[in-house]
C-alpha cells in the first residue's frame, strides 16, 4: 500500500538508545580477500573496508545482492572465516576467544545436520560442548519453541528443509546467546513457520539478545530489525535506521482535499499519486515546497496531509546499489 | 583440553549412532562366533602339546604350547594387526571429510572451541572407535584361543594394541589431508599410502641394498626414513605373540618413532586447519 510503513511498528521496542551505550559488534576497516589456484594466484576481493557497529540489544539486517559479501561478513563475525585486515569486536573481544563465541548463537546459511541423529541428540551434543549446565533441559525448551517436541526423537535424516532449519534455529538459541547471528533463517519455512520464527527474534530482543540478521527477505528484515546495512560490492554501501533509510529527503507526498483544484496543484509543481487526492513533490529544499504548497492553497487547495515519502527497503536497496 | 575430550566423546557418540558401524560391531561378533564354532584345537595334557588344528593334526610331538601354536598365534597376530590398520583406515576416512562438511563446520567452529581443539578431538574420537573395534575383535579373538588351548593368551591383545599404534601415525595423515582438502576418497588413498609405504620402509634396509648408489637410492632412502616402519611393528607384534624374544630397547625406539610421526602428522593437521577458511 503506498503511503504504508514498510516497517513493522508493532514489533516489540528494543532497548532504548543512550549515548556512548556499549556496543555488542563493532568491525573496522575490515577487508577479505580469497585467493584460490596454484599458489593462491587467483585472488578475489570479497569484502573492502567495512565498518559498522551494532548496539546491544539491537537489531541488524545485512541485505545485499548475490554475491555481495553478506555470508563472508558472517563468517568473519564467528571466526569461521579470518579478516585479510581490519578488525573484529565482540562484546569488546575479539571473536578468536572462545570465551566470546559462548555467548553467541548461529544459524548457518547451508546447514547441515548429523542424519544419524535426533534433534534432541544434536541439541544435547552441542549443549556438551557449549558446557552448558541444564543443556538436555534447555535442548528440550528450545526445541519446544520452534515447535519439534514431537520430532525430537526421531532421526533428522529424512526431515524436510524447514524442520531442518527449525532444529538448527533451536541450536543457536541454547544457551540464551546474547548474540544471535542468523543467516538467511527463513530459508525453508512456511509463512507460518516465518511467522513463528519472527515471534521467537522478538522474544530475544525482549529479552536483550542483539541480532543480526543476514536475509535476502527485505520484507522480513524490516519487521524485525531496527538498523540495516546495505552491502553491495564488499562494500557497505548504506547503514543507519531503517525508517530514517526508508524515509526520502527528497520526495513528499501531500494529500488535498477532495474539491481542491487539481490543475493548480500540478500547476504548482505537484504530480498525481496513485491514490486519489494524493501528489507527490520533488526537491532537496523546503523553501521550495513550502512555496508549491503555499502557490497551491492561493489557488483554494486545502491541505490535509503532508510527510516525507516512505519507500521500502527494495527502493533503498535499489538506491544503494544504483539500479 | 577438557573441550578437546568432550569432542571427542561427540565423535565416537556419533559414530555409534550410525547404522553401519553397529553393523560392523555385529559382523565382528558373528565372525568370532564362527571362528569359535569352526576352530577345532584339542590340547593333550594340559598346555603341552596340541595336535589337532581345523581338525587336522599340526604336530605329534610333545611340545609346549605356545611353541605348537606358534604359527596361529602369530597369524592371529598378523590378522589383527594388519586386518585392524586396513579397517580403520577404510571404514574412518570419511569422518574428517564429513565433520568438515559446508553447513557442518560453520557451527562447529561457531562454538566456544579451538580450532586445534577440533582436529584433536577428531583425532582422538576417531583413533578410540577404530581401536575399540580392534581390541574388541582382539580381546574375542584371544577368548577362543584361550578356551580352545586353556591356556591364558593375549597375543591378539598386544597385537591390537600395536596397530592402534600404527594406526594413529596413518590417521594423523589423512587427518591432515583432510584439512588440507576435504575428500574422503583422497584421505582413504593416502590412507592405503602411508601403510603400504611403512610395510616397505619396515623392510627399508634390506631394500636399500637392492638400488645402485645414485639419485633414486637418495630418494628411497629420505622417503622411506621419514615414513612409519609399519611392518617392522607387526614383526614386532608377531614375535610378541609367538612368545619369541625380541629386542626391548629397539622396540622403544619404533614405539617412539610412531608417537613421533603421528604428532607430526597431528600438527600438520592442525596447522593446515588454523589457516582454513570455511
Amino acid at each position: 500500500m503506498p503511503g504504508e510503513p514498510p516497517f513493522n511498528v508493532d514489533q516489540p521496542a528494543s532497548r532504548s538508545l543512550e549515548p556512548g551505550r556499549e556496543f555488542a559488534v563493532e568491525v573496522s576497516a575490515l577487508s577479505k580477500t580469497f585467493a584460490s589456484g596454484v599458489f593462491g594466484s587467483n585472488r578475489k576481493r570479497v569484502l573492502e573496508d567495512v565498518t559498522f557497529r551494532v548496539v546491544r540489544g539491537q537489531a541488524l539486517g545485512v541485505i545485499g545482492p548475490n554475491g555481495a559479501g553478506k555470508t563472508t561478513l558472517v563468517k568473519l563475525l564467528l571466526t569461521v572465516v579470518r579478516p585479510s585486515s581490519g578488525k573484529i569486536r565482540i562484546f569488546g573481544e575479539n571473536p578468536e576467544n572462545p570465551r566470546v563465541r559462548r555467548r553467541i548463537g548461529y544459524l548457518p546459511e547451508r546447514l547441515a545436520l548429523p542424519a544419524s541423529a535426533t534433534p534432541m541428540q544434536h541439541l544435547t551434543s552441542l549443549a556438551r560442548i557449549r558446557r552448558l549446565a541444564d543443556g538436555p533441559f534447555d535442548a528440550e525448551r528450545q526445541l519446544a519453541r520452534v515447535t519439534m517436541t514431537a520430532d525430537a526423537h526421531r532421526r533428522m535424516g529424512p526431515f524436510s528443509k524447514g524442520m531442518k532449519q527449525r532444529v538448527g534455529l533451536a541450536a543457536a538459541l541454547l544457551g540464551a546467546p546474547d548474540l544471535l547471528v542468523l543467516d538467511e533463517p527463513t530459508d525453508g519455512l512456511d509463512p507460518i513457520g516465518r511467522a513463528e520464527f519472527r515471534d521467537i527474534v522478538y522474544e530475544e530482543k525482549r529479552r536483550g539478545a542483539t541480532v543480526i540478521l543476514n536475509s535476502h527477505l527485505l520484507a522480513e528484515a524490516a519487521k524485525i530489525c531496527d538498523e540495516v546495512a546495505v552491502l553491495f560490492g564488499g562494500t557497505v554501501a548504506a547503514q543507519g535506521n531503517i525508517r530514517e533509510l526508508c524515509t526520502s529527503k527528497t520526495r513528499f507526498r501531500a494529500r488535498f482535499t477532495a474539491n481542491s483544484p487539481e490543475p493548480a496543484i500540478l500547476n504548482a509543481g505537484f504530480v498525481r499519486a496513485d491514490d486519489p487526492g494524493t501528489f507527490i513533490f520533488n526537491t532537496e529544499e523546503l523553501e521550495t515546497l513550502n512555496a508549491a504548497l503555499d502557490r497551491s492553497r492561493a489557488a483554494g487547495a486545502l491541505l490535509m496531509e503532508l510527510g516525507p515519502e516512505l519507500r521500502d527497503l527494495e527502493d533503498v536497496l535499489r538506491e544503494a546499489v544504483g539500479r | 583440553m577438557i573441550v578437546t575430550f568432550i569432542l571427542a566423546a561427540e565423535v565416537l557418540r556419533e559414530a555409534l549412532r550410525r547404522r553401519w558401524i553397529l553393523a560392523l560391531g555385529v559382523a565382528i561378533t558373528l565372525f568370532l562366533v564362527l571362528t569359535f564354532g569352526a576352530l577345532r584345537l584339542e590340547v593333550v595334557d594340559g598346555a603341552l602339546s596340541a595336535t589337532r588344528l581345523f581338525g587336522r593334526n599340526v604336530d605329534v610331538n610333545i611340545r609346549s604350547i605356545d611353541i605348537a601354536l606358534r604359527p596361529v598365534f602369530k597369524a592371529s597376530a598378523y590378522l589383527i594387526f594388519y586386518g585392524g590398520i586396513t579397517f580403520g583406515t577404510i571404514t574412518c576416512a570419511e569422518f574428517a571429510p564429513k565433520l568438515l562438511s559446508p553447513g557442518r563446520i560453520e557451527h562447529l567452529l561457531s562454538q566456544p572451541v579451538r580450532r586445534s581443539e577440533i582436529i584433536v578431538g577428531t583425532f582422538l574420537g576417531v583413533w578410540a572407535l577404530a581401536s575399540g573395534a580392534m581390541l574388541y575383535a582382539a580381546v574375542g579373538f584371544a577368548v577362543i584361543l584361550s578356551a580352545k588351548t586353556g591356556v591364558s593368551i593375549t597375543g591378539p591383545v598386544v597385537a591390537a594394541l600395536l596397530s592402534s599404534l600404527a594406526w594413529a601415525a596413518i590417521y594423523s595423515v589423512m587427518l591432515a589431508t583432510s584439512a588440507w582438502v576435504r575428500s574422503t576418497a583422497l584421505s582413504a588413498t593416502v590412507g592405503l599410502g602411508v601403510l603400504i609405504g611403512g610395510v616397505i620402509a619396515g623392510h627399508r634396509s634390506a631394500l636399500l641394498q637392492l638400488f645402485a648408489p645414485g639419485l633414486g637410492r637418495a630418494f628411497f632412502s629420505f622417503v622411506s626414513l621419514l615414513l612409519p616402519k609399519i611392518s617392522a611393528l607387526a614383526e614386532v607384534t608377531g614375535k610378541l605373540a609367538g612368545s619369541e624374544p625380541v629386542p626391548v630397547a629397539s622396540v622403544l625406539v619404533l614405539i617412539a618413532g610412531f608417537l613421533v610421526f603421528s604428532l607430526a602428522g597431528l600438527l600438520v593437521a592442525v596447522v593446515c586447519f588454523e589457516r582454513k577458511d570455511f
